[in-house]
């Protein structure tokens, strides 16, 4: 069975601990080994990126270099991670001239980036390495009917000559639970967690468009693959009471969580009591 | 259509005029060898990045109009426009655009110009602090919550020190540093 080099990134183990652990819970179910990878951090987010493009490069770069040490492919929980990472290794392997400037950064810090592993999001991995035939198997309480919306995040999809990702990968894994997948206008629309640090009103209003047109066109609960898309959209349901006077009740779930309940787990196993938006009706499904 | 005794006013200024011995010739070049911006010239104004953004509505500037900004040499106004600050990275400009312009990219090549320039909104020169500081955007604090999910407390492999060392010696170390 597969074995990956899992990178964390710096909010999921911070944050979100549940989508952590219904992770590795998953991963188990098909013996997949997601092995900690030693001696790294932080991506540097999009923020990085605008203020000092050198740095994000070598850091990531970094990463990546280590990565190639055991020969594994990098897995990631995080768009965000997801996002750099790629960006970076698709920037690399096509530009040798800035190839050649990390590299002479690197050699410093005693590695050397050659694009022998790639970095991949965690459910791109578990569709194509494990396969749809594979997770039908294990799933054993079915989503028979609860209409689920993807929110696939930003750095997951765009830009598509990079990040390489289908959205039917997502959508795949959903229907393999049982559950069906809820169409809806803005499914392509960002939930506005990177403006959040500059400009917070317009970031709550980009939360609710996503969360607005999901509830009406029918969706019971929403899914993401990021915590910040999932903080984003989790968390701003408070705030929106408040600025808003809008009530939404659309628990968001990690991709994983659902994975991990169609195949029988807990709410506990899952974590489920860490996400704010109380998920009373996909537990009321599983129990009836 | 019904006539009036009155005259309309004179149409209102849409555009500002723009002052020719401002324009910098060498930005639309300086912006092309930045990484992803070699196909900015063949941006033909459609405007279709800008449909595409979900908050364009709220820019002085659109995206289209940054585009053209550029390629019309307008340094200043780009770099010290907050729109490129609150661009969503979100990509849906890029995707869309006809003549393949990695606009998206491109803003963040204005991003770094104007970070070069020290003209950063305050929260990102903090959150370049945080990085420095801590190596990381998020600490855990609530390690009892780890280990309520049966994880580690700690974060097994995680070491910052070589993420900090690199940005000391690149313009985040020279941002966070000028400013102490």
């Amino acid at each position: 069975m597969p074995s990956y080099n899992l990178y964390m990134g710096c909010s999921v183990p911070a944050n979100y601990p549940n989508y952590e652990t219904s992770l590795f819970r998953v991963a188990d179910k098909f013996g997949i080994e997601l092995i900690y990878m030693e001696g790294v951090s932080c991506c540097g987010s999009p923020n990085l990126r605008a203020i000092d493009y050198m740095g994000w490069l070598i850091v990531n770069a970094r990463t990546l270099a280590v990565a190639e040490k055991n020969g594994h492919d990098i897995v990631t929980p995080c768009n965000g991670c997801f996002g750099s990472l790629k960006d970076v290794y698709h920037f690399l392997i096509h530009n040798a001239d800035y190839r050649e400037k990390v590299n002479a950064e690197l050699k410093k810090t005693g590695v050397e980036f050659k694009g022998t592993i790639k970095p991949r999001h965690f459910i791109e991995a578990l569709y194509n390495d494990i396969g749809i035939d594979e997770i039908k198997k294990k799933i054993t309480k079915p989503l028979d009917g609860v209409g689920i919306a993807i929110h696939y995040g930003c750095h997951l999809l765009r830009p598509k000559d990079v990040t390489e990702f289908k959205p039917e990968i997502f959508e795949a894994l959903i229907r393999v639970t049982g559950a069906s997948v809820v169409e809806y206008p803005l499914w392509k629309q960002c939930c506005g967690a990177t403006v959040l640090p500059v400009n917070e009103e317009l970031a709550i209003r980009l939360a609710r468009d996503k969360l607005k047109s999901m509830k009406e066109a029918g969706a019971v609960f929403t899914t993401v693959s990021c915590p910040a898309c999932g903080n984003q959209l989790d968390l701003q349901q408070l705030g929106l009471k408040e600025s808003y006077g809008e009530e939404y009740n659309l628990p968001v779930l990690f991709i994983t969580q659902i994975l991990g309940l169609a195949m029988g787990m807990g709410d506990d196993e899952v974590g489920l009591e860490m996400n704010r938006v109380p998920a009373d009706p996909i537990l009321k499904h599983l129990s009836g | 259509m019904t006539e009036t005794e009155e005259k309309a006013d004179p149409p209102a200024v849409m555009i500002e005029p723009i002052d020719i011995s401002k324009l910098d010739p060498d930005f639309r070049e300086g912006i092309r060898s930045m990484p992803n911006g070699e196909e900015l010239s063949a941006c033909f104004a459609c405007s279709t990045c800008t449909a595409a953004c979900p908050i364009a509505n709220t820019w002085k500037y659109k995206p289209h109009q940054l585009i053209r900004m550029i390629l019309l040499g307008m340094r200043e106004e780009v770099l010290s426009s907050e729109e490129i600050w609150l661009c969503l990275t979100c990509f849906e400009c890029q995707e869309r655009c006809p003549q393949n312009v990695r606009v998206t990219d491109i803003f963040f090549d204005c991003k770094n110009l104007a970070a070069e320039e020290s003209m950063i909104p305050d929260s990102i020169v903090g959150l370049a602090k945080e990085l420095l500081d801590k190596g990381q955007l998020y600490v855990v604090t609530a390690d009892w919550e780890r280990e309520d999910m049966d994880l580690e407390p700690e974060v097994p492999g995680l070491s910052t020190e070589e993420f900090k060392a690199i940005l000391k010696g690149t313009r985040t170390g020279r941002i966070v540093g000028g400013d102490e």
